[in-house]
């Protein structure tokens, strides 16, 4: 076992050049778990454990791989509700059940060694600690592939939602904000997203034109994308496609946030499995090639980035993956930014100038034709408001878009090259796929 | 004249994900018994319409958490009561005028035999 805490993976650095492992390091497996509102509590297979046991298993039959083989497992160790989670994050004080749930891993948290034991891999010598969230973690996968600590390295994304009020558990359930709390909890702060980024977002319409619902044409389409994703909660649930008027008339979170700008918490599992390039031709799939990866944590300025703060950030991203890549931005075909709330999408968009999309352009391109039927099929995945909170979403699609097989998603453009990840403007990471090496 | 029951879905009645301790059963002895019934959910009003029809329960509204005022406007009656399991009913409800219950209270406020 390795410990991330000496390994100096990341590329978090301006002007770090082209990535010397670019092309050198492919996808060759991607699987997906059912996707559930929660875990009951009482079925042992649609654990959170469970679901990531499977989705190694899917991914290592979907690339042709057996556990033999793996020799590496890159796992998020950390609950995707955080510390604030709650009676939402943690089974404790309910009694454990037999091995292998005798703890908290497997109910709410998986790690590696957990999963190394459930699939008996008997040649895993890469299994960090500490491993940071899917944004990062598989930039981390790429660079430790291509600096030859593993050839064959399973990447997990457990996220695992129990009965209760999600992040509202912790710290925020307490009736007193202390610290730097004070300024933010009493309007609505509670640790996620939204206030951060309705404060640049209402800036943004001020000064370029426009109002919040002018979101609602993206957040329509992801959920359209999302109900032809198999796999997505969205599909495998039932659930209606979203109507404008569903959209106008839903309820404010934080005014203007509204319900539809939010992802939904689930209960699942995704699993890719990395692999040097060379090894990936020989394998089942044809290989979906890392062209570059970058992480950024940029330095908070104030307790509220504002819109100048959140343009720089994100242009510095931009720049980052463009220049390891080799690329820019009329080279990008898939475009699959985050999009855990609605609102900061558009920030990505426009620093990554996909399409053309400058500062400014976002919502009338919103109102253009984004379907993955036409000329500018933006977020193809769904993301995450179209498939609930997993997280991979804008992975799966890239690889799929890439490999051709997105079925009724894929994209009627040209389809080699895909940006993809699941990062907030100041931190997270990017990856860029290639249908080629270069 | 009447009296008026609002169903939250998620977390209160049985159909909910995750499922409450109000059954279908009970909405329909409700209903029976002459209450006004309907519901009041994040869901979308078109899954929240099919589930009733599913139910065969007709229902004599179906509005969005925030929209519970409008349930006030539209229908006159001696008592209202909103049932939901998080303090964003009781908030809405309390908003509304109507009188909130959690669900487990509310079994056995309106259908166990005193």
């Amino acid at each position: 076992m390795t410990s991330q805490d000496r390994y100096q993976w990341r590329r978090d650095q301006d002007g770090l050049g082209v990535w010397e492992h670019r092309g050198k390091v492919a996808v060759a497996g991607y699987g997906h778990s059912p996707v559930d509102r929660r875990w009951d509590g009482v079925t042992m297979d649609q654990t959170v454990g469970a679901y990531s046991v499977l989705a190694c298993q899917k991914a290592m039959n979907d690339a042709g791989v057996t556990p033999d083989q793996v020799d590496g497992v890159i796992c998020c160790d950390s609950h995707i509700a955080g510390p604030s989670g709650g009676s939402a994050s943690r089974w404790a004080p309910r009694p454990y059940f037999d091995p292998p749930y005798d703890s908290e891993l497997g109910l709410t948290l998986v790690n590696a060694g957990w999963l190394i034991k459930q699939l008996k891999l008997p040649k895993v010598k890469f299994a960090p600690s500490g491993v940071p969230s899917i944004g990062e973690m598989v930039g981390m996968a790429s660079q430790a592939v291509g600096d030859g600590r593993c050839t064959t390295c399973l990447v997990i994304y457990p996220c695992g939602n129990l009965e209760g009020r999600y992040r509202r558990g912790g710290e925020n359930s307490e009736d007193y904000a202390r610290g730097a709390r004070q300024w933010t909890v009493p309007w609505g702060n509670h640790g996620g997203n939204d206030f951060i980024n309705i404060f640049p977002h209402n800036q943004y319409c001020l000064k370029y034109g426009g109002k919040h619902d002018d979101l609602a044409p993206f957040v329509i389409n992801q959920h359209r994308n999302g109900l032809m994703t198999p796999w997505g909660f969205n599909a495998s649930h039932g659930i209606d496609q979203l109507t404008l008027k569903d959209y106008v008339t839903s309820r404010y979170i934080l005014n203007p946030l509204r319900i539809w700008d939010c992802d939904r918490p689930v209960n699942a599992s995704t699993a890719f499995l990395f692999t040097t390039a060379e090894r990936a031709r020989d394998l089942k799939q044809p290989p979906v090639y890392v062209l570059n990866h970058s992480q950024h944590n940029f330095r908070q300025r104030s307790t509220q980035a504002d819109l100048e703060v959140i343009e720089d950030w994100t242009d510095r991203a931009a720049r980052r993956m463009y220049e390891g890549a080799g690329l820019g931005p009329a080279d990008v075909d898939i475009f699959n930014p985050y999009d855990g709330y609605s609102v900061m999408s558009q920030f990505f968009l426009e620093a990554f100038q996909w399409h053309g999309v400058k500062r400014g352009d976002a919502l009338a391109f919103y109102a253009g034709d984004i379907r993955v039927e036409g000329p500018h099929p933006f977020n193809s995945s769904g993301g995450n408001l179209g498939n609930g909170r997993t997280r991979s979403a804008m992975y799966t699609d890239s690889i799929e878009q890439l490999r051709g097989t997105a079925g009724r998603r894929q994209v009627r453009v040209r389809a080699e090259t895909a940006l993809a990840a699941f990062t907030t403007p100041s931190s997270g990471g990017w990856i860029m796929f290639g249908k080629h090496p270069s | 004249m009447p009296r008026l029951i609002s169903f939250d879905i998620d977390g209160t009645l049985e159909v909910g994900d995750p499922p409450g301790c109000v059954t279908m059963r009970m909405v329909r002895v409700a209903k029976d018994l002459g209450y006004i019934i309907g519901s009041c959910s994040d869901r979308m009003v078109s899954n929240q319409q099919r589930i009733w029809r599913d139910h065969d329960i007709a229902v004599q509204f179906t509005v969005l958490k925030h929209q519970l005022d409008t349930v006030k406007a539209d229908f006159e009656a001696e008592s209202y009561y909103h049932i939901g399991d998080t303090n964003i009913d009781r908030q809405y409800a309390q908003r509304a005028g109507f009188e909130f219950f959690l669900p487990d209270s509310a079994v056995t406020y309106f259908w166990l035999p005193t």
